[in-house]
């Protein structure tokens, strides 16, 4: 009975009614979009640094972090396999690497690079390193052992192309200079060119014979089926491994990411409240007006003993079902704009340098989480009904006398 | 001299489902200098056939010449220009610029004609004081009785000296002491200045007052009585 | 005389006090975060160019062309001091200094790493880049000093060398020979930019010259200018007088932008993100105006009438009501480019801090606080976006009521 009083009310002025639900439908689209951008934003920075070579969680020996060099390698890779089986679930993935940093040069140039010795198979499963990333030439294979993939940037900068010497120098275990010459078997793109400037890749057993090193690894690189816990799994790892390793998810590695996802849950509630207090003006506005016009009503309501508190809950109960249907509304119109514009994705290509400055990937999916949407709504519907009190409260202070004397 | 002629007059509202005929083919001529009343129950139809006259409204057919303009070739903002000009409107209520004082009122219809600044002053003022206004120039509409606020209706219809005054049941919110006071002033004006007046009314002092007494009944003519002075 | 016209605009608006307040607030609202987030964006970008230019580019770079492409030791500024007579001679020039590079393998007792070896003038480097100020252990280097550096933290960690150790540069001179040097660390610097932290070390331009046999020339001469709006303009200048040198046809100038293309993309990326925000912010409040706007065309429908009626045409209530709303617009951009202005300063003058962002606008330059930066043009933008949209806004009730029937006005409102 009450709810139905509300609800017949506010479709006494459908004009009205529809204007302050348009106002509300593009407050929530407003704050949905831009949380969706961001969302977009940040996934795709999580996504692009995940793939590149850091992967979910990575193990290595204790020290190498902060020393990342050879002799910080894990000997005993067979405690390290058996481990990843235990631990692992069924579905994950996990890539044994060698990784340090080496001096590249030929004829024309000479520059710092990271080495990286791969296992060609099973590490296109962990990074975006494979067959796919070749721009030209292809990628290495088991019998590749004097091959190297060096990125675009990089063959642009040496001036070289795929058949062409380069020839590179790194500190072995012995603490000798140990040099040795590739030739380039592919060049590969990457989503940034700081990748492609950063990394070359050799075939495992050739890193170890340059390095000297018999049976060590640098690093492994995991990724998890979707759904799985990172921190437990991660944590599980570092118990049984024991002492001698450090495991880190990538929340660990790429702490400005970390900072980055954070500081965004912080500007998206914040987002939330000014976009409110933009609409907020115009929806106490609108309900002033429509218990203005019934002064008439709310006197002769009260005249007939009705309690102000009953009045005040009219109003708001009026205010609610407007909320709630502009809420929803707002809520489909985002879920389709974001599902449209996530279907080809925003091409930032034509400024990839500030993209890649800003650390963003170069499409952006827009996405929504289920919280998102929650929050968003929570912040409509709740700051809604406490501005509304003060109209609400004003309806129900209209003394019978002046309501009936007000045209 | 016929200011209004009015030939075979037809106008039918549609209310809801329901087509109301307000006026079925009337004709009719007023007189310059004229002080006549429409008389008639409510939903009779002389608002109707008075915002005709005025050029607010349009008649499904008939035509209407007012002082020598035919209103079927007018347009929208020509007619505009010919109740700015020609007519002056007193209506029931809500007559006002609720914004503008008593004054600015009067002014605010000199001031669409272009009449310059002092001029307008000086009107302004005699004609309030003709109405008996003389120290409400500055008070705001709310600020003024109804008897008093009618009167500075009338003193904004007939500052600049139009054609004819039409006023829509002028007294239909007055005590009847207010209502004569208003009647002498505008019957004053019509002696003085030869304004022609008419009035819808169905208040029957009003219809004393007038020299023509026209009774409109279900949009038709019923009765048209010319007084001897 | 104020028209009277606008005096029953003014009027009319505050027939309803408490309505127009709102909507003023609505208006000044929006004038007042724009201005603030404009301000903020702009200052954090002078910030970040800040940070960039007087670590390392400059606002300017003259070098050669070719070692702009493939930073060839070879191809260098062989009269450094021509160049100088020009900018000494160029106003609005605040500084600047010459630098030489060269990728050299740096080896400590335990370590070696590929990087960069920069040969710089202590104090002409000193006026040019913030390098003095960002040395966190030992000191800079002095004009007398010959075999000392100072490293980059990260590159130092990587070596596991700290101050007092020796490190050995193995690289190619200019004349293609072998050149060799040992330096010993002088000071540890960290700018919070890692990629500059890493990249390499710093020794005095002269024994520079000396070990990578440049015979007194040199790569770059980098330099600062006095404001950041005037780079353009003087950049030009020495363009063109760089031109008219013996050896200029070689030689190119290039500003900051050129130089980072990445930061200028990122500046107009996020300015133009910015911009979308605030746009879609207006729209909202533009909803809140306008339900206002119509609601108030409504409630004076009769009074529309009833003017009608008495002449006015329907034009000029178009004007009234659009001067009404123009009214308000005016007052809440007033109210919100005062507050938005007071708020600015206040900030601008304490800082915002940044918090845990921090680490992560370290890379950016950004270090501690952000100062948001009051100008013209973030005070401008805000409240002009702001009033095209009211202006919008406000048009279709006011184009509604040029439709009006004055009988339908008047009797049927």
């Amino acid at each position: 009975m009450h709810c139905q009083l509300a609800w017949r009310n506010i479709w006494r002025n459908p004009r009205r009614t529809a204007v302050i639900l348009t106002a509300i439908i593009i407050g929530v689209w407003t704050m949905l979009m831009v949380t969706a951008l961001m969302r977009g934003v940040s996934n795709g920075m999580v996504k692009n640094a995940v793939s590149t070579l850091t992967g979910e969680i990575q193990i290595h020996a204790q020290g190498y972090r902060s020393d990342p060099v050879i002799e910080h390698s894990m000997t005993d890779i067979q405690t390290v396999e058996n481990t990843l089986t235990d631990v692992l679930p069924e579905k994950a993935v996990y890539a044994f690497r060698i990784r340090v940093n080496a001096i590249a040069s030929n004829a024309r140039h000479s520059g710092g690079l990271t080495l990286v010795g791969i296992v060609p198979d099973t590490e296109s499963q962990v990074s975006f390193i494979g067959p796919e990333a070749m721009r030209a030439g292809r990628y290495l294979d088991e019998t590749d052992k004097n091959g190297i993939l060096i990125g675009e940037a990089t063959a642009n900068k040496f001036d070289t192309e795929v058949g062409k010497k380069l020839v590179l120098m790194s500190q072995d275990t012995a603490d000798e200079m140990a040099s040795r010459a590739f030739r380039i078997t592919g060049i590969y793109t990457a989503e940034m060119s700081s990748t492609e400037k950063q990394f070359a890749f050799v075939h495992m057993d050739t890193a170890r014979d340059m390095l000297k090193l018999p049976d060590g690894i640098s690093e492994v690189c995991i990724l998890l089926p979707d759904g799985e816990n990172l921190d437990r799994t991660a944590s599980e790892l570092r118990a049984s491994l024991g002492e001698g390793f450090a495991v880190h998810t990538w929340r660990e590695i790429l702490s400005a990411i970390t900072a980055y996802l954070e500081l965004f849950d912080g500007f998206m509630m914040l987002w939330y409240v000014v976009t409110f207090i933009a609409m907020g003006f115009g929806i106490i506005n609108t309900t002033l007006m429509s218990v203005f016009e019934r002064m008439r009503e709310f006197g002769v309501l009260k005249a007939l003993g009705m309690k102000p508190w009953w009045i005040v809950r009219g109003v708001l109960t009026e205010s609610v079902f407007l909320l709630l249907l502009g809420s929803a509304a707002g809520d489909l119109l985002s879920i389709v704009t974001v599902g449209v514009l996530a279907a080809t994705g925003i091409d930032l290509s034509s400024l990839a340098a500030g993209a890649e400055f800003a650390g963003l990937s170069r499409i952006i999916y827009p996405s929504l989480t289920v919280t998102d949407v929650g929050m968003a709504n929570l912040v409509v519907c709740l700051l809604g009904v406490v501005v509304c009190v003060y109209p609400a409260v004003k309806a129900a202070r209209f003394t019978p006398v002046e309501a009936m004397a007000h045209t | 001299m016929n200011i209004v002629e009015a030939t075979h007059i037809t106008k039918t509202f549609q209310q809801g489902d329901i087509a109301v005929q307000a006026l079925k083919d009337v004709s009719l001529s007023i007189e310059k200098g004229g002080f006549v009343a429409l008389a008639g129950p409510s939903g009779s139809g002389k608002t109707t056939l008075l915002n005709i006259i005025g050029g607010l409204d349009t008649p499904d057919s008939g035509s209407i010449v007012l002082d020598g303009n035919a209103f079927e070739e007018m347009s929208r903002s020509q007619l505009a220009d010919l109740r700015l000009h020609k007519v002056g409107f007193v209506f029931q209520a809500y007559n006002l610029i609720p914004v503008l004082s008593a004054l600015e009122n009067v002014e605010y219809v000199m001031l669409l004609q272009g009449v310059p600044e002092k001029e307008r002053h000086d009107r302004a003022r005699s004609i309030l004081d003709d109405v008996g206004l003389e120290n409400r120039y500055h008070r705001r509409p709310r600020e003024l009785s109804g008897g008093q606020q009618q009167r500075v209706a009338v003193a904004r219809a007939i500052v600049s000296s139009p054609s004819i005054v039409l006023a829509d049941e002028p007294t239909a919110n007055l005590d009847s002491e207010t209502g004569k006071g208003l009647l002498e002033i505008m019957k004053d004006m019509n002696h003085r200045k030869n304004v022609t007046f008419v009035f819808s009314t169905h208040d029957r002092m009003v219809m004393d007052y007038a020299r023509r007494l026209i009774r409109i009944r279900d949009g038709q003519v019923d009765d048209d009585v010319t007084k001897n002075a | 005389m104020m028209s009277i016209h606008v005096k029953m605009a003014w009027r009319n608006i505050w027939r309803n006090p408490r309505r127009t307040v709102l909507t003023v607030s609505a208006i000044a609202f929006a004038c007042l975060v724009l201005i603030f987030m404009l301000s903020f964006q702009f200052g954090s970008y002078e910030t970040m160019i800040n940070a960039a230019v007087k670590i390392q580019t400059g606002h300017f770079k003259i070098q050669h062309k070719q070692f702009q492409e493939n930073h060839n030791i070879r191809k260098t500024i062989v009269h450094p001091d021509a160049v100088a007579g020009i900018l000494d001679k160029t106003p609005g020039i605040a500084a600047y200094t010459f630098r030489s590079r060269a990728f050299s393998i740096v080896s400590s007792e335990d370590r070696t790493y590929g990087a960069l070896v920069i040969g710089i003038d202590p104090d002409k480097e000193s006026r040019t880049s913030t390098l003095p100020d960002l040395i966190r252990e030992g000191e800079y280097l002095s004009q007398t000093d010959t075999d000392k550096a100072l490293i980059g933290r990260l590159l130092a960690r990587n070596l596991k060398v700290t101050t007092g150790d020796e490190v050995t540069l193995l690289g190619q001179g200019r004349d293609g020979s072998v050149a060799a040097a040992v330096v010993t660390i002088k000071g540890i610097y960290s700018s919070g930019q890692d990629d500059f932290d890493r990249a390499g070390l710093h020794i005095p331009l002269a024994y520079f010259q000396q070990v990578y046999t440049m015979s007194g020339q040199v790569h770059n001469v980098v330099a600062i200018v006095q404001s950041l709006d005037r780079v353009a303009e003087i950049k030009q200048q020495v363009q063109a007088r760089v031109q008219t040198l013996e050896t200029g046809n070689s030689l190119i100038v290039r500003d900051w932008s050129k130089i980072m293309p990445g930061l200028k993309q990122a500046i107009s990326m996020d300015l133009v993100s910015g911009l979308i925000f605030w746009l879609l912010l207006i729209i909202v409040v533009a909803f809140s105006i306008l339900n206002t706007f119509l609601m108030a065309v409504f409630e004076r429908t009769r009074e529309f009438g009833v003017m009608m009626a008495i002449g006015t045409a329907p034009s000029r209530l178009m004007k009234i009501l659009l001067t009404e709303s123009l009214f308000m617009t005016v007052v809440g951009m007033g109210a919100g480019i005062v507050l938005g202005i007071f708020v600015t300063l206040y900030f601008q003058t304490r800082g915002i801090d940044i918090g845990g962002a921090g680490e992560l606008l370290n890379q950016y330059g950004i270090t501690g606080r952000i100062y948001p930066k009051l100008s013209v043009l973030s005070t401008a933008i805000g409240p002009a976006m702001v009033f095209v949209i009211t202006f919008l806004a406000a048009l279709y009730p006011a184009v509604k009521v040029r439709r009006l029937n004055p009988v339908e006005a008047m009797y049927f409102a």
